[in-house]
């Protein structure tokens, strides 16, 4: 053993060594650590359900918060354990941390909130609950065909939707009035569309407003006008990309020229191009692609703003179609209690009762004014003349048939469509290349992915 | 030996007092940076996907870097901001310092309103410029509308939305470097200047003679904490975050920001933690060459 060294003075030597004490540091450091490790596992109340949410309390609609509420009163008058409600702001529950994070941090909500775009991704991950053993048969074959599609797997249901949520466009009845335009000159077509845009043009409003933040809502309003022209990321049989194609490119031309000849802006306002309040009704343009939320949201926040809605124009040839999204809930298969968050699922929405098919009537036709994805919830709403609204009518009876369901593309391919499309329509890069490029970048992906059908 | 001797306490106590002192930074250091950090460089090891998956992966991630274009581009995007953002604070912030130094009635008032911003929120000077810079109808698109600019997007182009965040990145910081810039300018001794007068020398003579050279130890720490601060997305994180979201078509995606993508976006925490690991190995070169250049900022 050698000896402690002295000071240079020759004085006693220091109680704790520099060595020691950096020693001792680490180890209060890992230590620190440790426990936080520890402490993160233990949850934080074992009786209650954490729902995450972005409709409230204390969203910023007044009646859905309502809705949300009174939904988790009614489960938690007789049964246990109750739900708590976890308001999450839209933008951040669309495009935001807080939700992943939760999850990396093993403390994921019980139940939450998913759109049909990031389903893969947590369902290959493996934290979406199988519900099929809640829902009797009877309840699945309510469900209207195709909206269980893109929430289900080899037959098993891992979310239940809570809507079907078509575009369209929508358009500024003042506006078209001023610029000497009547509903007879709704575009119909994608070259109508510029035009009447341009016409609808001035020095403080832009004719259309599109969506340029990327994330997966872009995306989602995206794909139609894919689609028309009959173009499509995959090939049928999902081993191969089909992304390059021309009815993609003229659908990537079509939103590069809108910004190209500034007849729609490259940032909308507001939350975003979903938002129809702070851009269509705000006057800062005057026709919005936007779905079927906004007759709702426009009758709550903008009650005298005089719009009117038409199905999305086609390209030369192309057919009539749009895109449907809407939210289903899902219950966390690594959370607290699987179990009761499922039974709460199924409660909800996956109920045959009365007052089931009147909570979800009661959400899609009057607090939020969606189109119902249970034949149940549209008789009822029937019933009740709920459909009267001449532009929920349009939706009902004409847009909504014409809807596919808002696709479940793993990240990697959402992520290659959303930086072709970013890149053609808001840094002017070539359609065709950036189509190619991207076809490269998707099949290089398939060649490895080995998840859930992504169709 | 005199520093060595300056390091050994003469008694156990005030070596008590010492380690005591230095426990406090040093406790948060390893817990908050040198844990983290380390950990970091663990999981870039690992394909981590955000819901319990760890997979060990070796270099598979940072072979994945070397043919991810966007990460290039955010490289990129990184180097534009620091090369546009250092020197432009640097030279705004010493002239307001300059032009602040003397007492002069309201120069209170002129030195507050200046450093006002800092104190901000950066989340609400993003809101703010966010709200001001809208296409069309903001403040500043009606202000320059004389001047045919109405229509200029100043946050949605791709050409002009890093340099604008630079701009607000300037205007953010600028008052507290000023600040440091009057703290060095006070310590300068006025007899130099009265002897370089004496001699003869003009305003731009006293400046690079006497000014220049006395601030170099200041003008070395605003240097490299602006570029630590730039490089590493204190300053643009939240203004990227809340203004663009990385946008228009990745314009404004800096690598701390695509990392922060990679991992709470898309659950891709080992990749990002490799990304990390190559940005503080970046600033460590980078910052170490700028000490050998300046040698530490010391007065020659």
């Amino acid at each position: 053993m050698s000896e402690p060294p002295r000071n240079p003075r020759g004085a006693a030597p220091p109680l704790l060594t520099r060595r020691a004490a950096l020693g001792g540091l680490t180890a209060l450091g890992l230590g620190s650590l440790g426990t936080g490790a520890l402490t993160s596992c233990a949850p934080s109340n074992a009786d209650e359900l954490a729902f995450w949410n972005f409709i409230g309390p204390g969203g910023t609609s007044q009646e859905q918060s309502d809705w949300i509420q009174r939904l988790a009163a009614a489960w938690n008058a007789d049964h246990r354990p109750k739900v708590r409600l976890r308001y999450v702001p839209n933008a951040d529950y669309l495009n935001g941390p807080t939700l992943q994070t939760a999850f990396s941090a093993n403390h994921g909500p019980d139940v939450f909130m998913l759109s049909p775009g990031d389903f893969l991704r947590y369902h290959n991950a493996g934290v979406l609950a199988d519900l099929t053993p809640y829902l009797n048969a009877t309840v699945r074959a309510d469900y209207l065909p195709g909206a269980l599609d893109s929430r289900t797997f080899e037959g098993r249901v891992y979310g239940l939707p809570m809507e079907s949520e078509p575009l369209a466009l929508f358009y500024s009845t003042e506006a078209f009035e001023r610029a000497g335009l009547s509903a007879a000159d709704v575009p119909r077509t994608w070259d109508q569309l510029l035009d009447v845009a341009d016409k609808l043009t001035t020095a403080r409003r832009f004719g259309l407003v599109v969506e340029t933040n990327p994330g997966y809502y872009q995306n989602f309003t995206w794909y139609p006008f894919m689609w028309m022209g009959g173009g499509s990321p995959l090939a049928a049989d999902q081993r191969r990309s089909t992304f390059d194609s021309k009815a993609t490119v003229a659908a990537l031309r079509l939103w590069q020229e809108a910004i190209n000849r500034g007849l729609a802006p490259g940032r909308p306002q507001g939350s975003g191009g979903n938002d129809s309040i702070s851009n269509l009704a705000a006057g800062y343009c005057a026709m919005q692609q936007v779905g079927i939320w906004a007759i709702g949201e426009i009758a709550e926040l903008a009650p005298d703003f005089r719009y009117g809605v038409a199905p999305l124009p086609v390209p030369e040839g192309g057919e009539e179609l749009t895109c449907a999204g809407g939210w289903a809930l899902c219950a966390n298969a690594k959370g607290r209690d699987p179990d009761a968050a499922a039974r709460f699922v199924a409660w909800a929405l996956g109920g045959s009762d009365a007052a089931c098919i009147e909570r979800s009537r009661q959400w899609n036709t009057k607090v939020k004014m969606t189109i119902p994805v249970r034949d149940s919830v549209r008789r009822a709403a029937q019933r009740q003349g709920d459909f009267e609204n001449p532009a929920y009518r349009l939706f009902v009876d004409r847009i909504a048939p014409k809807a596919v369901g808002e696709p479940r593309y793993p990240v990697e391919i959402y992520r290659t469509i959303s930086d072709t499309l970013q890149a053609c329509q808001l840094d002017n890069a070539d359609p065709a290349a950036s189509a190619a490029q991207a076809t490269e970048a998707i099949d290089t992906f398939l060649s490895t992915y080995d998840g859930a059908p992504i169709q | 030996m005199s520093g060595l001797t300056m390091l050994v306490p003469r008694r156990p106590s005030q070596a008590r007092a010492g380690y005591g002192f230095f426990a406090l930074d040093g406790i948060g250091l390893v817990v908050f940076v040198a844990g983290p950090a380390l950990l970091a460089i663990a999981i870039g090891l690992f394909d981590v996907d955000g819901f319990g998956k760890v997979e060990f992966v070796g270099l598979d991630n940072y072979r994945l870097m070397a043919r991810d274009q966007l990460l290039w581009k955010s490289f990129g995007i990184t180097a534009t901001y620091v090369a546009l953002f250092v020197p432009l604070a640097f030279v705004v912030s010493l002239c307001l310092a300059l032009l602040t130094r003397r007492d002069y009635p309201g120069v209170g008032l002129v030195r507050t309103a200046l450093f006002l911003p800092n104190v901000i929120s950066l989340v609400v000077v993003g809101v703010l410029w966010k709200f001001l810079l809208t296409d069309k109808t903001g403040a500043v698109s009606s202000i320059l509308a004389p001047f045919g600019l109405g229509d200029v997007s100043w946050l949605s182009d791709t050409a002009l939305a890093l340099p604008t965040l630079v701009l607000i990145s300037v205007w953010f910081l600028m008052g507290y470097q000023m600040l440091i810039f009057l703290a060095g300018l006070q310590d300068i001794p006025q007899d130099l200047y009265d002897a370089a007068t004496v001699d003869g020398a003009n305003y731009w003579q006293r400046f690079w003679s006497v000014t220049w050279p006395a601030l170099r130890p200041t003008s070395f720490f605003v240097l490299v904490t602006s570029l630590v601060n730039a490089a590493t997305g204190v300053l643009a994180f939240d203004l990227i975050y809340v203004t663009t979201q990385g946008g228009p078509a990745n314009a404004t995606s800096t690598v701390i920001y695509y990392a922060y993508q990679q991992a709470f976006l898309y659950g891709r925490f080992g990749y990002a933690a490799a990304i990390s690991a190559m940005i503080v190995a970046a600033l460590i070169v980078v910052t170490g060459a700028l000490f050998a250049a300046t040698r530490g900022g010391a007065i020659r």
